[in-house]
């Protein structure tokens, strides 16, 4: 391949509402918009709170409107494109099925998920889901690049979704993973865990000559991704963030920089995710990046948090808008980074880095450059 | 792509901090065999999980305490993804490099080996290969796609690497 894989278009879904507009006025005004779970009882669990769209919206749907939208925006008329997901598969039909309601079986298998998703939108390709958790839509991303880079497809429409419900909600109270105050603060002393929040967002890769050929817009080019694991534990991450700095250190040299204007970090608000990010962030880049968490404002999407933190990001560089890290309340030693805290940052971001970990130690790291 | 070591498995020992579901032994097991006694670096060598329906038995069970009402037990939200057995793999043979799990109903497995040894940053891929016996949720979804479903637990690893030829 000559040339490079670039961006032509997106659709994301949080629980601010669909569209762009609705990320940019939540995302990056840093509003919280936490509140006690209505799509069921969330008595049972440490807190009650959830980032999640009003009513209770089927997965499938979701996701099928996201991609609409990516597909729209990037004014594609293609048929083979692969289909790349990142998901669990639907969790509301595992649920519905313990307790012996109607349910449907293909959507809670993630491998199916990814079939119905590239039927609905007429795909023909490769399909597959990525399972791994909390780095899933990324890797999907990265699969995405690779398939191109190597000539193998010219379009990938790469997804993630997950969206609130209680499999997960008692999976990590359980974990006591939770924040226990009903707000996420990534990085800010205080911080005692995440929460649960919609995402789901579907974006268009392709072959830069592709793009060009048919004239489509270019959003963002990806010039680079970094995929490392910390060999350390099943669920702790390696204190130093090993492998966060190996896979930001892989896609700085993938993409030929040394340096990025902006990391968009996993940012837990884990007590231990939040330092060993801090730690494997400034052995890659030094101490003066700018990085924000917007999970602070979207909640932990899961398998989605990838595919929509590279939206986020992707704003950022088009708009020169840092999104600000919500809840913070007072520096915490171990997390000393420039964390774009008093609010969004007017900037003008060259490239940029969506940073994802997830349980097991995995890491992967997307660099994002202006067209 | 060459095959550079292969196993099978049905049944494997338990792995401390696993409970209840075959799924991450057989995975340990099938890839412990793989890679015990090579020489590799664990930085250049990537690990492929495929299951077109993962760990069907932890996630029911799961899902039967959430509808019992009963406490969940912490183990299981530890095992509730391929992660699990993944970090544990990593950290038993230092590997360092990329951990996949993924699930498709009909791509070939080893056509996403293949692309990741495109990739001049590796020199290897173990794929694994693992499925449960079918419980009644997954079985329904392998009739939907006209297939029969697993009826015994399974797994198998491939140690592949490039074709230097």
């Amino acid at each position: 391949m000559t040339g490079g894989v670039v961006v032509t278009g997106y659709g994301v879904f949080t629980a601010f509402g669909w569209g762009e507009k609705a990320l940019r006025d939540g995302v990056f005004t840093g509003t919280q918009v936490f509140a006690p779970s209505r799509r069921f009882d969330p008595a049972p669990f440490r807190t009650p709170m959830t980032a999640a769209a009003a009513g209770d919206p089927e997965l499938v749907e979701v996701l099928v409107g996201c991609a609409d939208d990516a597909v729209d925006m990037a004014g594609l008329a293609a048929v083979q494109a692969a289909v790349l997901l990142g998901s669990a598969g639907d969790w509301k039909a595992v649920t519905r099925f313990s307790r012996g309601q109607p349910y449907r079986p293909g959507e809670s298998i993630p491998g199916v998920l990814a079939g119905v998703l590239g039927d609905r939108l007429g795909l023909r390709g490769p399909r597959l889901a990525f399972t791994n958790a909390c780095v899933a839509s990324a890797t999907a991303l990265i699969h995405g690049w690779r398939l191109i880079a190597a000539g193998r497809q010219d379009v990938a429409l790469c997804a993630g979704a997950y969206l609130v419900e209680e499999e997960n909600m008692a999976k990590f109270d359980s974990g006591r993973a939770l924040a226990r105050d009903g707000v996420i603060r990534p990085f800010s002393s205080g911080r005692s865990g995440l929460l649960l929040g919609d995402g789901v967002a579907a974006i268009v890769l392709e072959s830069e000559e592709h793009a060009s050929r048919r004239g489509a817009q270019v959003l963002a080019r990806m010039t680079g991704f970094g995929v490392a694991s910390d060999a350390y534990h099943i669920a702790k991450p390696h204190p130093e963030g090993r492998g966060i700095t190996s896979a930001v250190r892989q896609a700085l040299r993938r993409a030929g920089v040394s340096d990025v204007d902006y990391v968009n970090a996993h940012g837990t608000g884990t007590p231990l995710n939040d330092g060993a990010e801090t730690n494997g962030l400034r052995a890659a880049l030094g101490g003066d990046t700018p990085v924000s968490s917007t999970k602070s404002t979207t909640g932990h999407m899961l398998e989605a948090a990838g595919a929509v933190e590279f939206v986020v990001s992707l704003l950022a560089l088009q708009d020169g808008v840092l999104p600000p890290t919500a809840g913070y309340l007072t520096p915490d030693p171990a997390c000393d980074l420039d964390y774009v805290t008093e609010g969004p940052r007017r900037t003008a971001p060259r490239r940029v880095l969506s940073l994802n970990a997830a349980f097991g130690g995995m890491n992967t790291a997307i660099l994002l450059e202006k067209p | 792509m060459i095959t550079v070591a292969r196993t099978e498995c049905v049944e494997a020992e338990p792995v401390p901090g696993f409970i209840e579901s075959a799924f991450n032994p057989l995975a340990y097991r099938a890839a412990a065999d793989c890679l015990r006694g090579r020489e590799f670096d664990g930085s250049r060598l990537a690990v492929i999980v495929t299951s077109l329906a993962g760990d069907s038995t932890t996630t029911g069970l799961a899902s039967r305490l959430l509808v019992g009402g009963q406490v969940h037990n912490a183990i299981l939200f530890m095992q509730a993804t391929a992660n699990a057995v993944l970090g544990y793999l990593s950290r038993e043979f230092d590997l360092s490099g990329p951990l996949l799990s993924v699930s498709t109903v009909d791509d070939d497995p080893l056509d996403t080996a293949d692309l990741l040894l495109t990739d001049p940053e590796l020199d290897a891929v173990l794929l694994l290969t693992v499925e449960l016996a079918a419980d009644e949720r997954i079985a329904a979804a392998y009739r939907l796609l006209g297939r029969t479903p697993p009826t015994h637990d399974g797994a198998s690893a491939l140690l592949l690497e490039r074709d230097s030829k």
